[in-house]
């Protein structure tokens, strides 16, 4: 019995140690502090950099706290909400809808005074699109008091790229790409004829399916027809919705599309292309840093998905990449208001890009940043992204669609039976929400 | 009629194909973990180019840039702490309760074990933001302790059947016997049951080292202070949202993984007895 009440005397000692130790945390301090949460583990030695800059500057102490991975952030971020624990500035991960809760809840402040002060100084410094995803205009779906409730810190935009070396093999001129559809079905044909692989993406995450289908249908009917059709007015059975699951069909035909790509991962796409596999891939502007990681010689240059008509512009997906909300309970909002600020600055995004390969949010330092990122910069007038949309497709029809998609690829059904299929599970949606 | 050849050739064929079944599948089992450590070696470059499995070039110095860069000192000690608290927590608790509802009538019995099992169907991320709360009122969040307790009540319910179920089909005569010779309840539990019950505890020891020293989406959410983070935690500093460091990621899976391993082959008898125990009471 003695040696028992020794063991049971151990195991105390071992949870009052832990105890204390969790106790020994809590200290006084009356420096400012900015606590920041991030799920950008890439950034972290960047944003620490910057930190230091910051307090060598101000006297202002910023922590940098790196949650990853990004669906444990986002966790995280969900439960401090409820116990009103967040930082001073965080992340929204999530959809707007999300955002717009997190800001009924009083959560995230209204950044709006601050960008218009001074002229909206603050505001001008941003690209337009990239503000626009953490804005509400007036009237907006969500309820939410028109305004802006975030700073973008990085932009992204979603393009073709393509291999200069194997342009070189084909006897393609590696500085001047396809621009219409016609040429990149031609060059489709030649990759076929000498067994090699064409487009790489992650398609069997459907979103980037979704992606690229949504840049033709902007292409080929308009933005606003585009919209009218997730408003319920423009059936999927329209001859242009049956032209962009066409598309698809003939980039298959041609030999476009590489082997297999319905079921390959973004990864083995990013691998294909960055060892020379494949002619053209389909990707982020993030995939600058990973070819560097992966093949530092990679020669490849940007490029926009080839138009397929000329009636409207080609659009892509963008806007912003990552952004920061401030906490609206912070104690100290206005010196949280002012590192923002300064973190979103010309010459610290500037840094921020040259050290971690990503677009800046800032607009005024596009000249400083490196070659074939700039590429992806240039068409950020050609951006959108159904974030700022203000209206959503029901997931089951962007879901049915997606899947068509993929069932033309592989040959399974034709333009014209996914486009009915998914004009059905519009209606069936349309007639649901209206009961 | 069969010859003697004719059964020897059939126990070779018969005892080739098992072999060659469990050749394969130690090949499937190791193959993951001797890919992990040779890729350790690599850099992130020959990691994607060099498909070969021994890395052309050695680069040790990956696992001083993994321990110095993941900051795995002092998440080495936390993830120690974290284990050894929560696996002593358990067997304590979990060993008392399932003895009490094998071997003690009490009103309640049933249902209190049937609400303990229901908390096995309960997924531990399901649970996250009502943890998260209730340590926030109790102003254990972002403390080792909160940490500890939430990680005992995780590991009780699987603890508490898997004893129970050994206590059930211990013989009553030993307790009886330690009884006549003037021993307490707690006396029978302590000197009878726990070590007869070894190679069961050994189970539940490793079981929940292993989902001790595995986790870290609890640990996330419960801590914000970086110092508190168990040791899963550092590996995550090397995978970035769209790059990941490969090599020192896996220089850094590898250290994480060999303390498992280790305890692993130390109580590598008495796991397998814990498997088999029904039989030594059968």
């Amino acid at each position: 019995m003695k040696s028992f009440l020794r063991y049971c005397l151990a195991a105390l000692l071992i949870f009052g140690i832990s105890a204390l130790y969790g106790c020994a945390s809590k200290q006084e301090n009356k420096t400012v502090i900015i606590n920041i949460w991030h799920w950008m583990t890439d950034r972290q030695a960047a944003f620490k950099e910057l930190a230091a800059r910051y307090e060598a500057k101000t006297g202002v102490k910023v922590n940098f706290e790196l949650y990853a991975p990004s669906d444990a952030y986002t966790q995280k971020v969900r439960a401090a909400a409820q116990g009103n624990n967040l930082p001073d500035i965080f992340g929204v991960l999530a959809e707007k809808k999300d955002f717009a809760s997190f800001i009924k809840a009083g959560h995230i402040l209204d950044l709006t005074p601050y960008m218009d002060a001074v002229d909206g100084k603050w505001r001008s410094s941003f690209f337009a699109k990239a503000l626009a995803v953490n804005e509400f205009p007036e009237g907006n779906s969500y309820g939410i008091k028109p305004g802006v409730y975030g700073a973008p810190i990085d932009i992204t935009t979603i393009q073709m790229v393509y291999n200069k070396g194997l342009f070189k093999e084909l006897g393609l001129n590696p500085d001047n790409p396809p621009s219409i559809f016609d040429e990149l079905l031609k060059i489709g044909r030649k990759i076929k004829a000498n067994n090699m692989q064409g487009l790489v993406s992650g398609w069997a995450e459907v979103w980037m399916i979704d992606c690229l289908a949504n840049n033709y249908a902007f292409n080929i009917m308009g933005e606003e027809k585009v919209l009218d059709t997730l408003r319920g007015k423009v059936s999927y059975n329209d001859p242009d919705w049956v032209k962009v699951f066409s598309v698809f069909k003939e980039m298959r035909d041609s030999g476009v599309l590489a082997s297999g790509i319905v079921t390959m991962i973004n990864k083995t796409a990013e691998q294909l292309f960055a060892n020379g596999k494949a002619v053209f891939a389909f990707n982020g502007s993030w995939c600058v840093n990973v070819y560097k990681g992966m093949n530092p010689d990679l020669e490849y240059a940007a490029m926009l998905p080839p138009k397929a008509s000329d009636k409207y512009p080609m659009a892509i997906w963008g806007g912003a990449g990552s952004s920061f909300m401030v906490n609206a309970r912070s104690q100290n909002k206005e010196e949280t208001v002012k590192f923002l600020k300064w973190f979103t600055d010309k010459e610290q995004q500037a840094y921020l890009s040259g050290v971690t390969q990503n677009i800046p949010a800032n607009k005024d330092c596009l000249g400083s940043i490196p070659g074939t990122l700039a590429q992806f910069a240039d068409d950020m007038e050609l951006t959108t992204h159904p974030n700022i949309w203000g209206i959503w497709e029901f997931p089951v029809v962007t879901e049915a669609l997606d899947k068509g998609i993929q069932s033309i690829i592989i040959g399974e059904k034709s333009p014209e039976q996914v486009a009915s299929e998914v004009a059905k599970i519009k209606e069936r949606e349309m007639a649901k929400k209206k009961n | 009629m069969k010859t003697a050849v004719y059964y020897k050739t059939k126990k070779i064929t018969i005892n080739a194909l098992i072999h060659i079944f469990l050749l394969t599948m130690v090949v499937v089992c190791v193959f993951p973990l001797l890919w992990m450590v040779f890729s350790s070696f690599k850099t992130q470059e020959t990691i994607f180019r060099d498909a070969s499995l021994i890395p052309r070039e050695f680069h040790f110095e990956n696992y001083c840039l993994a321990w110095q860069q993941g900051g795995f000192g002092r998440y080495f000690l936390n993830s120690i702490l974290y284990t050894a608290s929560v696996v002593i927590g358990i067997i304590i608790v979990s060993s008392l309760a399932a003895y009490a509802f094998s071997r003690f009538r009490f009103p309640g019995r049933k249902i209190l074990f049937i609400i303990f099992m229901a908390a096995m169907m309960i997924p531990v991320p399901g649970s996250f933001v009502a943890l998260y709360v209730l340590l926030n009122k109790l102003h254990l969040r972002d403390t080792p302790f909160g940490y500890i307790l939430c990680m005992i009540s995780v590991g009780l319910s699987t603890s508490i059947f898997l004893l129970k179920t050994f206590f059930d089909k211990m013989p009553r005569e030993l307790e009886d016997a330690a009884r006549i010779d003037g021993c307490s309840k707690l006396g029978i539990w302590w000197h009878v049951a726990l070590p007869l019950a070894r190679p069961v505890l050994a189970v539940v020891v490793v079981f929940n080292a292993l989902n001790v020293w595995n986790e870290y989406i609890l640990a996330l959410i419960i801590f914000d202070s970086r110092k508190f983070m168990p040791l899963q935690v550092a590996l995550q500093t090397f995978r970035g949202e769209f790059v990941t460091n490969y090599p020192l990621l896996m220089a850094g899976l590898t250290i994480t993984a060999l303390p498992i391993i280790l305890v692993y082959l130390l109580m590598q008898k008495y796991i397998v007895k814990g498997v088999t125990s029904g039989a030594v009471f059968g």
